[in-house]
């Protein structure tokens, strides 16, 4: 390595060896691989028809409980894994004997046979397939995405165990070569999860898909090479969460958030560290704690004195969502993070990350990024 | 005879009105005894019309002069007492007498079997929208006795625009099925509609009716089945029945509701057909309701279960006429114009034919309104339950777990996954259809314990 490249990482290598002291890496890689087999997939499913044939033989109506996944009380912070499903927690009652609820219940049950299905035969199907044999019963294709999450979450099981796809939406690129389960080798290199090989000394998620495509256009995975650059194009679906976890849990290398200096982008990089209220479930497998707030941060607003014309005053609905931020478990545990946001909510604006060009036009590429690797410029 | 009881009970509740009673409850008991002298040679029926109780509060304990009476009942003679024991039968009930008349009828052919069930059915009317008041109907006919008590079970004031509040009888015996369990509502819940006004035709002002006319609708569909939300349900029949303003039942012209069907509007109402079923009023039968049938679109569905018929409902529908003259103030002028309305009711109707009508018409409106709702729901609950069958049959016949098969064919007690669908699919259908969501204003008894019926059996002696 250069005496330049040693530079540009020295603070980044302190902060991995940090990072690794911290981490109970047996622990983590046992729950990482924690795998629930087929035959139990099955005999869930087959636990749940003989619960709606025994209230049936009762002569009582059948009922299927649905864990409320969009109940802050029904979460828990740990710092160690993130927004978490509380062992108790409050459920929905979906009745077969109510007009508004019995819909609900047989595309639970319908879905239930698909996946049962598609288990037994060790097949796989997308989200799109399952809503396209059935659009009648089904109406929408956010009816199967959210329906698919609830089997997920009652089953309590990670939902690629249902054997149900999503349509990948995130984009990853940089030093990274993976091979899949078929042989087939993946190079990140080029362009476009077994044996993960890398030498990158870090991971950057980045929010938006256009400041992506700014960061390759402008060569930053060579300028800061080795480094692997992610993006889930705004929120991340579960698979772009399950990769930065992923890779997480092989490489223990230092994960960067380079977001907008606005409420939206702050929580999508909270998404990524502590998780989701409606995914809380699976927690352990989609959270990574250690991701670290590289910018852009409200204090750089100030310290680069990015012109005012660039600044975006604050929308009543962002400081809603400041303050909301801010009350959160995951929040207290971060000082530093609470002092940017608060910065925000003082200053009442908020930027994007292209408001650097104006400073000048490769300034994020070719001075920000690399300035604040260099000297640990992150939170 | 059948008039002059009515005329007599007109008579009543005119005395009451003209005393502003209204103020007072409407309570007490009316006692109608028809009877023959023993070993009277002519066929003379007599005919004993007491009432007792604050419904006729302030009526002077008095027979009618001579004659206001011959006015009121001109075909009617003079009578012996009636038997001192039944008067003190009766007001060892119900107190001390506050009205009392007696008269005569010389008409052989009156008193058949089929005459005491027009008195009869007369008097249930007249009960059901007067039901405060306890009705005693006593034969004693040629050594014959039969007793008739009427007194309403569960019952509903109901306000109405220019009258003095209704006490209606809204006990509801029927039950729609015998075989089944829970409890049923015994009650019905009476709609009140707006009052509109009728013009009262030239013929009847000729003979000297004139003022404001109206009428206001009121109707009970039975049996009530708000409780089980999810249980089929189908307007079968109607009823219709007219009140005078002194709250009379009067006969219902039968012309001008077997025409009704015709200007009906089917498509609107969701409705293949309806059709009157009543025959022409009788001189034997001058009080007489109208009843139609109701066909539905989709009538018959040959491949229905038994158990899964849908509740037959039977919707009443009553017309209180109102009438208002300000240069009418007494007694036998008030009487004269419930005869002229009476008499020219069908022109009345006929009069107004749209818009009595539209007012019926509305009525069936709302009712398959509600009961299009309710068939939506269970179309709703049947779709489901066939994705749900079908999904837990596709389940199970995959499934490679014997002992899961086993288990579902053994709770479903059935051999084989044929058969588990027939009884998926019946079970489904029994516990939505059976659901029951207790309703505030609905009255549930057991069924079998049910309450007594609002007619005494008769006593016969």
């Amino acid at each position: 390595m250069s005496a330049f490249e040693a530079q540009l990482f020295s603070e980044i290598d302190k902060l991995r060896v940090q990072l690794l002291n911290n981490v109970d890496i047996i622990a983590e890689n046992q729950r990482a691989v924690e795998e629930i087999s087929q035959d139990e997939i099955l005999t869930q499913i087959e636990g749940v028809i003989l619960g709606i044939m025994t209230s049936l033989s009762r002569d009582e109506v059948p009922i299927l409980e649905l864990p409320n996944r969009s109940s802050w009380a029904n979460i828990s912070f740990d710092s160690a894994v993130g927004l978490q499903m509380s062992s108790e927690h409050s459920v929905t009652s979906i009745r077969s004997d109510c007009p508004s609820s019995v819909t609900k219940f047989a595309q639970i049950l319908k879905i239930l046979s698909v996946v049962y299905r598609l288990v037994q035969s060790n097949s796989y199907a997308t989200k799109r397939d399952i809503y396209y044999n059935n659009i009648q019963l089904f109406g929408s294709q956010r009816t199967v995405d959210s329906i698919i999450d609830d089997i997920s979450c009652m089953l309590k099981v990670p939902r690629r165990s249902l054997h149900v796809l999503a349509t990948s939406k995130g984009l990853i690129s940089g030093d990274l070569c993976y091979l899949e389960e078929d042989g087939t080798r993946v190079d990140c290199h080029s362009s476009s999860a077994v044996n993960i090989v890398s030498s990158a000394k870090f991971i950057m998620i980045v929010e938006k898909d256009a400041t992506f495509q700014r960061l390759l256009d402008d060569n930053l995975c060579t300028k800061l090479s080795p480094c692997i650059l992610i993006t889930g194009k705004g929120v991340p679906d579960v698979n772009s969460r399950l990769m930065v976890r992923k890779l997480w849990d092989t490489l223990h290398i230092p994960i960067f958030a380079l977001v907008d200096a606005d409420p939206h982008g702050i929580e999508i990089m909270c998404i990524y560290k502590y998780g989701s209220v409606s995914m809380s479930f699976e927690a352990h497998s989609l959270t990574v704690p250690s991701v670290m707030w590289l910018g852009l941060l409200p204090s750089d607003l100030q310290r680069l004195r990015v012109p005012e014309d660039s600044l975006i005053p604050l929308t009543k609905t962002d400081e809603n969502k400041l303050n909301s931020l801010l009350k959160r478990p995951y929040l207290t545990s971060q000082p530093d993070w609470c002092k940017e946001i608060e910065l925000m909510q003082q200053s009442k604006v908020k930027a994007e990350l292209q408001s650097l060009s104006s400073i000048a036009p490769d300034f994020l590429t070719n001075i920000y990024l690399p300035n604040k690797l260099r000297y640990g410029g992150w939170v | 005879m059948l008039r002059e009881i009515r005329q007599v009970l007109r008579l009543i509740q005119l005395m009451g009105k003209q005393r502003k009673r209204s103020s007072l409850k409407n309570t007490g008991a009316i006692l109608v005894l028809l009877w023959t002298e023993k070993g009277s040679s002519h066929q003379r029926l007599n005919c004993t019309v007491a009432a007792a109780g604050s419904w006729c509060f302030g009526i002077e304990m008095q027979t009618l002069q001579a004659d206001l009476k011959k006015v009121l009942l001109p075909g009617v003679w003079p009578c012996p007492e009636p038997d001192p024991e039944e008067l003190t039968a009766f007001t060892d009930l119900y107190g001390s007498l506050k009205f009392l008349l007696n008269f005569q009828m010389k008409n052989p052919g009156h008193y058949s079997s089929k005459w005491q069930v027009h008195v009869k059915a007369f008097l249930q009317m007249f009960g059901l929208t007067n039901a405060g008041i306890r009705i005693q109907l006593k034969f004693k006919i040629h050594g014959q006795k039969s007793q008739h008590d009427f007194r309403a079970f569960l019952i509903s004031k109901v306000a109405l625009s220019v009258r003095p509040p209704l006490i209606l009888d809204v006990t509801c015996s029927a039950q729609p099925w015998c075989d089944q369990r829970g409890s049923w509502c015994q009650k019905g819940h009476p709609v009140v509609r707006e009052r509109f006004p009728l013009s009262i035709p030239p013929k009847a002002m000729d003979q000297g009716l004139f003022g404001e006319l109206s009428v206001q609708i009121v109707t009970l569909l039975s049996p009530c089945v708000l409780q089980y939300p999810h249980l089929p349900t189908e307007l079968s029949r109607m009823q219709v029945l007219v009140f005078s303003p002194s709250n009379v039942p009067v006969s219902a012209p039968s012309g001008f509701f077997q025409t009704l069907p015709v200007d009906l509007d089917y498509q609107h109402l969701g409705l293949d057909r309806i059709h009157c079923c009543s025959s022409k009023a009788s001189p034997d039968d001058p009080v007489h309701s109208v009843v139609f049938t109701v066909e539905q679109e989709n009538w018959d569905d040959p491949e229905r279960e038994p158990s899964h018929l849908p509740v037959q409902q039977s919707l009443l529908v009553l017309l209180f006429l109102q009438h208002s003259d300000p240069f009418t103030s007494q007694l036998t002028d008030k009487m004269d114009c419930e005869l002229l309305l009476e008499l020219h009711l069908e022109d009345i109707l006929s009069n107004n034919r749209q818009a009595v009508t539209s007012a019926l018409q509305a009525e069936l409106f709302n009712t398959m309104k509600a009961l299009k709702e309710r068939k939506k729901k269970r179309e709703k609950l049947q779709s489901a339950a066939e994705v749900i069958v079908s999904s837990t049959i596709s389940i199970v016949s995959s499934s490679s777990n014997m002992d899961f098969r086993n288990a579902c064919l053994k709770h479903m007690k059935v051999r084989d996954t044929h058969e588990l669908s027939a009884s998926l699919r019946e079970s489904l259908w029994r516990v939505s259809s059976w659901k029951r969501l207790p309703k505030v204003g609905c009255y549930s008894a057991q069924v079998e314990g049910q309450a007594a019926s609002n007619e005494v059996v008769r006593a016969e002696i």
